[in-house]
């Protein structure tokens, strides 16, 4: 069957989404999508904070993936060019806030892990949240580990509710893994 | 000490560090794919100084946006120029936000209510770049 790009981009529109950036992700795509995002915030006169929010959330998703992400292209030894795989999707609440969502795979054996740190960060307040990102902030780095541990209680701290996260099985090796910030208008 | 100048791009900072003058500025936005490679030369260069130099130290960020793993490296940075405070440098943080950026504003007070010793100041400047 031949591919409808009418009915994907009707589909989209049906459910209010502004972006959607789904295959390979790099720092480029990262930097243009986002300075596009932008300016398209900016269009829509939404306040500069909330244009801020809604771009640093992008950016932290975004490179979640870069980092994180289970399906991955690489050549051996070229760790700086190596493309992750994933989908940041922007759009409306129908509230007139914005979401931003993030999928990738990871790996099955990761879920309980996500999973406890998501939770935890869903039962703390904005002034917990807040000290917990000091905490961390000042923490050695974990070795090997590409972030600073910091973006989910970034999203968790501007957003407007408990991070929504979701995991749907893909095979035994893997699972899709998704996560949903809301960023009020 | 020479000179660091690091042209900036989308997203890295511009970098101006003057030793003769003993001021560093650091100007733009930061997200970059891989922050410690871009921030080792910079805490290299600071960490020198402290040792090398004992003239007094200004340090200026203007910064629009910043990503959560350049938080950590602010966080390291300040605490390097505390560090020298504390063995009794003479060393002055300037965090300088336009008047419309409230998330930059929130996030040079978090950075002042962790530091004890260093002097740092948020400035609100009206209408700049």
């Amino acid at each position: 069957m031949e591919l409808s790009l009418y009915n994907l981009y009707k589909d989209l529109k049906a459910q209010k989404i502004l972006l959607c950036y789904s295959g390979p992700i790099a720092q480029a795509s990262i930097e243009g999508v986002g300075d596009t995002l932008r300016r398209n915030l900016e269009f829509e006169e939404a306040r500069n904070a909330t244009t801020l929010a809604v771009f640093s959330i992008f950016i932290e998703q975004a490179q979640n993936v870069l980092n994180y992400s289970a399906e991955k292209l690489n050549k051996a030894d070229e760790d700086e060019k190596e493309l992750r795989i994933g989908v940041v999707v922007i759009g409306y609440e129908d509230t007139g806030d914005y979401f931003v969502y993030c999928g990738n795979r990871v790996y099955n054996g990761d879920i309980p892990r996500i999973k406890s740190n998501l939770e935890h960060l869903r039962n703390l307040n904005k002034d917990e949240l807040k000290v917990l990102y000091k905490e961390r902030r000042r923490m050695e780095r974990e070795p090997g580990s590409k972030g600073a541990g910091l973006g989910l209680i970034e999203m968790a701290r501007k957003s407007e509710v408990p991070l929504g996260y979701s995991f749907e099985k893909i095979d035994e090796v893997f699972s899709f893994f998704s996560i949903k910030v809301v960023v009020g208008r | 000490m020479q000179k660091l100048v690091i042209e900036k791009t989308s997203s890295t900072p511009y970098i101006h560090f003057d030793g003769d003058a003993g001021y560093l500025q650091i100007k733009g936005e930061s997200y970059p794919e891989n922050v410690a490679k871009f921030y080792t030369p910079i805490l290299e260069w600071i960490r020198n100084y402290l040792d090398q130099e004992s003239k007094e130290m200004t340090v200026e960020f203007k910064i629009t946006y910043f990503n959560s793993s350049t938080s950590k490296v602010f966080m390291t940075i300040l605490d390097l120029l505390e560090q020298g405070v504390i063995k009794g440098r003479k060393v002055s943080v300037k965090w300088m936000c336009d008047e419309d950026n409230d998330i930059a504003i929130e996030c040079g007070e978090e950075f002042k209510e962790d530091l004890n010793q260093l002097p740092f100041t948020v400035e609100v400047v009206k209408g700049e770049e």
